[in-house]
């Protein structure tokens, strides 16, 4: 288990994540895309720490920063979307295209 | 724990992980989608163990467990074919998408091949679990409170978008987007 | 070689001591039901009950529904279980003798009880069939609402241990136990108990009303291990209740793992009386009194023991 691969595997998932995000038409899709671009990020931070920052405790706070952020996107996602389905009754992506140039 | 023994595990569990995170977009239901999810997620949390973070790796699962029931409510509200009995195939630009995905992957995959990163291991996991607590609430207090305050005010505004009695009256009579193609008729 | 050996060892007790459990719910509930209705006891037909019916349900024929997702429908009961032998590997019965004391014991007991949701959910939503469905999203509402006061409750009693650790908890209540320290935390966390493993007046998910919930269309060995699962997650529920709140292996005269199990039986007993006293609660009202009442007083009652130790 070196450090090498523990970031390959993290740099999987970020680009498992990418191809989600960019390529899902349903809104609730496109956030476990994002969610697992975040889920290899903590994997990629947490290797860091373990394995190079000589176990300084702010590694793992940042970590803890990570999934704060992590819970704030998912209870943001899905109000918008809960409103988004509301007011427009769109539930895939291409149904808003107010913004669309 | 041997070495051999804690790398079967650490690729076990990287396989499941990778794996599983694949299937999520290879997935005819939406619900196994969001099952396949939990499964990477597990997978990275017994990695993150295995690598001395013990409790970030317990509270990702622990905080993905009520985070995946929500999404597969929310699915069920919501989405079109949550059961999975019909084929599922829902995207666009995909193409872009792949190449965009192995692009990135390829990228962050080399870089811990060219960087050098120093060489300086946790010490053990019982101490790094006392450690963060301790710098929760000593030297980084400010970082804990702020994510607390952001937490807070991102409950009272997912509560006020998602209300029904939305801020211009009531949601469901609000804006109908106006159709692109004059004639076209609205999608409803 | 001796430290595989050890893990072994460990594996295969937690795994008897949840066998011996659920066994000992089932006779202990029919026990408990001829008591309470004022039935004459038959011993004999008390302790071969469970076995006779455990050997009918695992030959039973297995019927199966329109296009299930069999993979998950089998996983099903089998994480439940799983889960219920995590919790229950957290508790100790002695100072040293414990299956596993991890540093950060009350997470992966809390993690363990995340999951269950997980399991009850799958189990009802694989099997394609209305009220199987209709239970998985009652065990939803229920699970999402006692997550928060079960928390809560728990983590109120590592305040005075100053551990994550199960055993640190335990070693805290030499002088007092936590049932006295918090006396809000054990009816709270009973509360949950019963909600987690949904047994008696939260019987919301399998009720009857829907004809078995999540377990309607389960047949023959699936339905015995999904009911094998529930017993042990009850097991589980209460042998961590008698460690948190109840002071574990502290006691005089007797030994400390005959301390534990006497706890564990006590609070067994009130968890499968609940079953046979209370009327069952309907959902909305069992949410409602989650969110307006149980996470108040929870939030109550860490701040009130955060204060003592101040």
């Amino acid at each position: 288990m070196t450090l090498e691969a523990v970031l390959v595997v993290a740099a999987a998932l970020v680009g498992i994540g990418v191809y989600g995000a960019l390529s899902q038409q349903s809104f609730v899709m496109l956030m476990m895309g994002l969610e697992l671009m975040i889920n290899g990020a903590i994997l990629a931070l947490v290797a860091l720490w373990s394995a190079s920052a000589g176990g300084n405790p702010q590694g793992q706070m940042l970590g803890v920063v990570f999934m704060t952020v992590m819970a704030v996107e998912m209870a943001l996602g899905f109000a918008l979307v809960t409103n988004v389905y509301r007011v427009r009754r769109a539930d895939i992506t291409e149904k808003l295209r107010r913004l669309k140039g | 724990m041997n070495d051999l023994l804690a790398d079967a595990i650490f690729w076990a569990f990287a396989a499941g992980s990778v794996t599983t995170g694949l299937r999520v977009f290879r997935t005819d239901s939406m619900m196994r989608a969001a099952f396949y999810l939990l499964a990477s997620f597990a997978g990275v949390g017994g990695i993150l163990v295995l690598l001395g973070a013990e409790f970030l790796g317990m509270v990702l699962i622990l905080m993905m467990a009520g985070e995946m029931l929500i999404m597969a409510i929310v699915m069920v509200m919501f989405m079109m074919n949550p059961a999975g009995l019909n084929p599922m195939w829902m995207v666009h630009q995909h193409r872009v998408a792949v190449a965009a995905g192995a692009g990135s992957f390829v990228l962050l995959a080399s870089l811990p091949f060219l960087v050098k990163f120093p060489d300086r291991p946790a010490p053990q996991p019982e101490e790094a679990t006392a450690e963060l607590g301790t710098e929760l609430l000593g030297d980084s207090m400010l970082v804990f409170q702020t994510a607390g305050v952001a937490l807070l005010s991102t409950m009272i505004g997912a509560v006020v978008i998602a209300n029904r009695s939305g801020r211009f009256g009531v949601a469901e009579e609000g804006s109908q987007e106006p159709t692109v193609e004059p004639g076209a008729g609205d999608q409803r | 070689m001796s430290e595989y050996a050890a893990a072994g060892v460990a594996i295969a007790a937690v795994g008897a001591a949840l066998l011996a459990g659920v066994y000992f719910v089932a006779v202990f509930d029919r026990l408990i039901g001829a008591l309470v209705e004022g039935r004459p006891l038959q011993w004999s037909r008390l302790l071969a009950e469970p076995v006779q019916s455990s050997a009918l349900m695992a030959v039973q024929q297995r019927r199966t529904t329109e296009r299930p997702d069999a993979p998950a429908w089998a996983l099903a009961p089998a994480l439940f279980a799983g889960l219920a032998a995590v919790a229950l590997a957290m508790v100790p019965l002695d100072r040293d003798l414990v299956a596993t004391d991890p540093a950060t014991g009350f997470v992966v007991f809390s993690a363990a009880i995340a999951m269950v949701m997980i399991a009850v959910y799958l189990h009802g939503w694989s099997p394609n069939s209305a009220f199987a469905l209709h239970g998985a999203y009652r065990y939803g509402a229920q699970a999402l609402s006692f997550q928060i006061p079960f928390l809560l409750a728990m983590l109120a009693t590592v305040l005075p241990a100053e551990s994550l650790s199960i055993v640190e908890i335990v070693n805290a209540q030499e002088s007092l136990w936590n049932v006295v320290r918090q006396p809000a935390g054990l009816p709270l966390y009973l509360v949950v108990g019963v909600a987690v493993s949904f047994w008696g007046p939260l019987n919301l998910p399998d009720g009857s009303d829907l004809a078995g919930g999540t377990s309607v269309e389960d047949s023959g060995l699936s339905r015995l291990l999904w009911k094998a699962a529930r017993a042990a997650m009850l097991v589980s529920v209460a042998a961590m209740g008698a460690a948190a709140f109840l002071g574990g292996w502290w006691g005089p005269w007797l030994a400390g793992p005959v301390w534990v199990v006497l706890k564990t039986v006590a609070l067994l007993g009130v968890l499968l009386a609940s079953g046979h006293l209370l009327a069952r609660v309907r959902i909305e009202q069992f949410v409602l009194v989650s969110w307006v009442v149980l996470i108040p007083l929870a939030l109550l009652n860490v701040f009130v023991s955060g204060a003592f130790l101040l």
